[in-house]
């Protein structure tokens, strides 16, 4: 019996149910009516490359080794790496059920570029650029065989551009051509599915629609209800409806695909992480100088030519030299990742920071973030700190950010100086959160339940479950056996199988630290210098 | 400058030559011409690029040559193929000699 994964990028039912109940995306609600659904938690950080890793490994960042788009190579460098299939350490439902002669059909999920050497077809997504996508497609000759498909036109199904406006906006009169390009890049992705459906009689069909997380994060006051105008203009209007024919496009693409897939299918539908509206934007390096943590160079000549929406090897290593590192002590790399580094040298020494300091800062840090107020209304700026070890815990954690924040009104990072610490938007954009979406339809699946929240981990397990395999007991995550009748699951238990072997964990260089006493005398009175010790 | 290694070149210009054929791109490619300027190309598909020239030659320190380029005036900043070939010629790990 197939298993479909329909992937929704930033989907939620805040948004989702009032489409159901309007009759704008009948099928949806069809399949929640003949399901189970509940509320599906992103990991930290709720972002699309991290996220999605998760879904697919069962497991946390920490142990799977991507926390971003960009990353550290090396726990200690300043240096950050775009993130690829290379950077995911662990086994994932494609390779798992490839080893076990299982075939899989997988579009448009990121980090899937270098194409992984699974037993069936990979067209990868994310930021697959769409002038490379002939050498990211699995196995060769699959894009040119996709090439004699009228559907399959790589410019629209993989515009970079699209990603920027997303992110950075546009001008009014564009919205509404960059609404209709996704309308029309989902139904491409859809006739692939469908066809490759036909082609290759999966055992595993999993496809990604991310125009809901692009839609939402640049229309959200078109699309939430809660944030739509009084009083729409015509422009409004306009915006608003063809919100919704995106949505409803989308309703008839899932269906058209499901039916594909036949009534003995098990569909999961999950998305990497839910989305609200948000107007908050935290200036966090400029809150680091302020506060004495960060010093800028001065230096950073090419920032002052760059586009505001440059994406690119210019960002990549801003801070390199926006930053003068012989004072600073914590930064932020990526506004992203929503996390601060703290150096993993002493500023202005080349010797290493010793754990003590590092956890002392980090403590310093978390306490100073936690007092912060919005100016708006006086209230917190942050809900939560997470430090390194709460978020990441794994072999890969010295990868990731020292402390990690979630913004109390799922408010963005900019990482960019500015006057101003807190900046407010004037209307409301959408942005992440952790509350995503899950559904699941199909033989000994209950019927009209809804269920507590599952963890995005526990996708996985569901899905090896569903295709008969056995579940890793090194996953994260679980079978979340409460969406089963009773029966289903007693006739087919969970099955378990070995852990993969766990890697060498990745040790920072301050826990590799081997000093003279010389040396270390030297550094200490650095720290102390520079108010790190007592 | 780095001189270059002429199967790296062929590589690179081979790699190319072969996705052009999706970019509506009719000139020949040659090692001066530029990835963003004459190919089109926007700055992240190069670090994309790099990520596949990786697979192929193991991992080379991109951040620092991606960073070199990012400091430069806008208008310069830019990659040659040629620029690119003499990057992985001094930088690609040895190749194993099997008897």
């Amino acid at each position: 019996m197939p298993t479909l994964l329909l992937g929704l990028d930033g989907a939620t039912f805040s948004v989702l149910d009032p489409y159901i109940e309007d009759g704008v995306m009948p099928f949806l609600g069809e399949l929640i009516e003949g399901g189970t659904r509940g509320l599906l938690r992103s990991i930290m950080p709720p972002l699309t490359p991290p996220a999605w890793t998760s879904l697919v490994t069962g497991k946390h960042p920490g142990q799977h080794g991507v926390f971003d788009f960009f990353q550290k190579d090396e726990p200690g460098s300043i240096y950050f790496s775009f993130a690829s299939s290379q950077n995911v350490h662990s086994a994932t439902i494609w390779s798992l059920a490839s080893e076990q002669e299982k075939r899989i059909i997988s579009l448009n999920f990121p980090l899937m570029f270098p194409a992984p050497p699974v037993n069936g077809v990979v067209v990868p997504g994310g930021m697959m650029p769409w002038r490379q996508l002939r050498l990211g497609c699995h196995p060769p000759g699959l894009f040119q065989r996709l090439q004699q498909l009228d559907a399959f036109e790589p410019r629209e199904m993989l515009d970079m551009e699209m990603e920027v406006k997303a992110i950075d906006g546009c001008p009014e009169s564009e919205y509404a051509d960059w609404v209709q390009l996704h309308i029309r890049r989902e139904a491409r992705w859809a006739a692939v599915c469908r066809h490759l459906m036909a082609e290759e009689q999966a055992d595993l069909t999993a496809v990604m629609f991310d125009g809901v997380d692009k839609l939402q994060h640049l229309c959200w006051r078109f699309i939430d209800p809660a944030c739509r105008p009084t009083n729409p203009t015509g422009w409004e209007q306009d915006m608003i409806d063809l919100c919704e024919l995106y949505f409803r496009s989308l309703d008839g693409l899932l269906a058209e695909i499901v039916s594909d897939a036949g009534p003995d299918a098990t569909v999961v539908v999950a998305s990497d992480h839910g989305f609200g509206p948000t107007r908050d934007v935290f200036h966090i390096n400029s809150w680091l100088e302020r506060e004495g943590y960060l010093y800028w160079s001065g230096e950073d000549e090419a920032a002052k030519s760059r586009a505001a929406t440059d994406v690119g090897f210019a960002e990549m290593t801003r801070h390199v030299h926006a930053i003068d590192w012989s004072r600073t002590v914590a930064y932020a790399a990526t506004p992203s990742s929503q996390g601060i580094h703290i150096v993993e040298q002493i500023p202005g020494t080349s010797g290493r920071m010793p754990e003590e300091a590092r956890a002392k800062i980090a403590v310093e840090l978390a306490a100073s973030l936690m007092d912060l107020r919005r100016p708006a209304d006086g209230l917190p700026l942050i809900e939560e700190v997470w430090t390194r070890e709460q978020a990441f815990a794994g072999p890969y954690e010295a990868l990731g950010p020292d402390l990690s924040m979630v913004l109390a009104d799922g408010g963005t990072l900019s990482i960019l100086p500015s006057e101003t610490i807190v900046a407010r938007r004037e209307q409301p954009r959408g942005h992440h959160r952790w509350e995503g979406t899950f559904i699941a339809k199909g033989p000994g699946i209950r019927s009209g339940a809804e269920v507590p929240e599952l963890s995005i981990v526990d996708i996985a397990p569901l899905l090896l479950h569903s295709l008969g395999l056995p579940v890793p007991e090194d996953m994260a995550g679980r079978l979340p056996i409460e969406i089963f009748e009773p029966e289903a699951l007693a006739a087919r238990p969970l099955r378990l199988a070995p852990a993969s072997p766990e890697p060498e964990a990745l040790v920072g260089a301050a826990e590799a630290l081997e000093l003279e006493p010389d040396e270390q005398a030297a550094l200490v009175e650095r720290l102390r210098a520079l108010g790190y010790v007592e | 400058m780095t001189e270059l290694d002429p199967q790296v070149l062929d590589d690179i210009l081979s790699l190319l030559g072969e996705l052009k054929e999706d970019w509506d791109y009719e000139e020949a490619i040659e090692p001066q011409t530029r990835f963003i300027a004459d190919l089109g190309l926007e700055s992240l598909e190069i670090v994309v690029l790099s990520t596949m020239i990786q697979q192929q030659y193991g991992k080379l320190p991109f951040p620092v040559f991606f960073d070199d380029i990012g400091q430069r005036p806008v208008d310069d900043r830019d990659v040659t193929v040629a620029e690119l070939v003499a990057f992985v010629s001094e930088h690609r790990q040895p190749i194993s000699q099997e008897a």
